[in-house]
């Protein structure tokens, strides 16, 4: 039987803008943060095994092997050190592993640390880097970028459901309002719907950036880190944290075609209905067992789509329940509480362990006042790499 | 004495593969098929045949991009998928004036292009038919 697997520790930066520092120093602050909310810096002498998440640190700062230099820079070696590199998902992922790790008893306690700087490159280059996640030659090569997708999807998804640019902005505008309560996020600013929508200058203050999606249907181009401890909750270590365990109750991955032509529909999303399925068999839950879920909206279309796919609407719904403020904070199901990625940011390698420590806050009863789901028993993830096709699900649940 | 340019590809292309074992088509290439699980070489092709990918397609959807990557200098681009009538699909770049609608017939054809360092690169440039 597999050990109970749980966080006992979180941390986070403030995600913005961090190009004038080093990608080390940022992913170890992070990390620095979660063993002092576990309990002291002490504890990391108790680490089993590190795992660093990160997409694209020799691209955007010429940095790798920053597993290694995180052990050296945060005073852990010897302890076991290896970067986990799965595009946008690189995050989730490296917990995933984490996990994986203490059931396969090998170790008890794992550090997952998580970063990525991407403002040390212009906005065209790091869009060009994060590009080259797409096939080589049958997308890369043709100057399609992971905008240039998403409009092609929205513009699927506006003609079979009869999705509008107003219900995108709708959903910025959730996501924007909660992240201007959230101190981690980066666009703290909320934003109305006469301001990108209805005004008669919404043409202007929301611009297109690949048709029809708009600047406020895209994630902005963000640093940061963020870090969570897990361990084996049955071992002799896990008297050591100081923090009671949030429980991974669920995590799974699934995979998908790279190129997206490929599907038989593109706008289903195989690997996320998939991925979750696994992880609700994990957890022994539904979807109408979740309190509230972090979805990886780097364009707002995904925050629907993957409402849909993981079970929460019916097919072609999910923008109706945003319309009747059923994702909203005080919904029926909030998502995206922390502002998503939309507005909290998305520094690619490190968003799927801040999506996590998101879940952990909320559990916990620790968000900020204003921003605290009512009673959350169980809490989820999903975290998207590439276009959708390595996708991983992870729930967690307050014992 | 060899004229080295006289063997270069003039024309550029961009191929589909079809299986020869079971006659499965794919674009772009699988290391293996997913119908009878025979392996492709990569280098002699050995067992699978290419063919040409181009001539009368239907769009699928499309997007204009308005923050191209780094070294592209246009304003914008349009980009689209397509459906050929071999049931392959296909991603590209469209060429035409104005919007273009959603089922309408194109011709895909391939081009070269070189907005990014390296040598430069095929491309599919969808027209209206």
């Amino acid at each position: 039987m597999a050990p109970r697997i749980g966080i006992v520790g979180a941390g986070h930066c403030r995600f913005g803008n961090s190009s004038d520092y080093d990608l080390v120093d940022v992913i170890a602050y992070a990390a620095n943060e979660a063993l002092e909310d576990s309990g002291g810096l002490a504890l990391r002498k108790e680490v089993d095994q590190v795992l660093v998440a990160n997409m694209a640190g020799g691209l955007f700062n010429r940095e790798t092997a920053i597993a290694s230099a995180l052990v050296s820079r945060m005073d852990m070696e010897p302890c076991p050190a290896e970067l986990v590199e799965n595009g946008p998902a690189s995050g989730a992922s490296a917990v995933k592993l984490a996990y994986m790790a203490i059931a396969s008893g090998m170790v008890d306690v794992v550090l997952v640390a998580a970063g990525e700087i991407m403002r040390s490159v212009t906005g065209w280059e790091a869009t060009d880097i994060v590009a080259t996640m797409a096939h080589k030659e049958a997308e890369y090569n043709m100057g399609l970028t992971l905008p240039g997708f998403a409009g092609m999807f929205t513009r699927l998804y506006m003609q079979k459901y009869g999705l509008t640019e107003r219900d995108l902005a709708l959903v910025a505008v959730k996501d924007h309002d909660n992240a201007a309560k959230n101190i981690y996020a980066h666009v703290q600013i909320p934003v109305t719907i006469e301001a990108i929508a209805d005004g008669p200058e919404a043409g202007v203050v929301n611009n297109y950036v690949a048709e029809p999606l708009r600047m406020y249907s895209t994630c902005p181009i963000t640093d940061g880190s963020a870090a969570v401890i897990l361990v084996n909750m049955d071992s002799p270590k896990a008297k050591l944290f100081k923090r009671r365990p949030i429980r991974i109750a669920g995590i799974a991955s699934a995979t998908d075609t790279h190129c997206v032509h490929n599907r038989k529909d593109p706008l289903v999303l195989d690997a996320v209905r998939l991925s979750a399925e696994k992880a609700y068999r994990m957890a022994g839950v539904g979807p109408a067992d979740i309190s509230f879920a972090e979805l990886h909206d780097a364009f707002v279309i995904f925050e629907l789509l993957i409402s849909e796919e993981v079970g929460f609407f019916e097919r072609g719904k999910s923008f109706l329940a945003v319309r009747n403020h059923e994702t909203d904070l005080n919904g029926r199901l909030p998502i995206n509480t922390s502002g998503g990625l939309k507005a909290k940011g998305h520094p690619v390698g490190a968003t799927g362990v801040s999506q996590i420590f998101e879940l952990v806050r909320q559990l916990r009863g620790e968000a900020e006042e204003g921003r605290q789901v009512k009673d959350p028993k169980y809490g989820m993830a999903v975290n998207f790499g590439g276009f959708g096709n390595n996708v991983v699900t992870t729930i967690l649940a307050k014992d | 004495m060899i004229d080295f340019s006289a063997y270069g590809e003039l024309t550029p292309h961009i191929h589909g593969f079809r299986c020869q074992k079971c006659g499965a088509i794919y674009y772009p290439a699988p290391m293996i098929c997913g119908k009878c699980d025979s392996k492709r070489d990569p280098v002699t092709g050995r067992n699978w045949e290419e063919f040409d990918l181009e001539g009368p397609c239907t769009l699928l959807t499309w997007t204009r991009v308005w923050n191209l990557p780094e070294g592209f200098n246009k304003k914008f681009l349009l980009f689209g998928m397509v459906s050929f009538p071999n049931g392959l699909k296909a991603s590209g770049r469209i060429e035409l004036e104005g919007d273009p609608r959603i089922g309408m017939a194109l011709v895909a054809k391939a081009i070269e292009a070189d907005e990014r360092p390296g040598k430069p690169v095929k491309v599919f440039l969808f027209e209206p038919a």
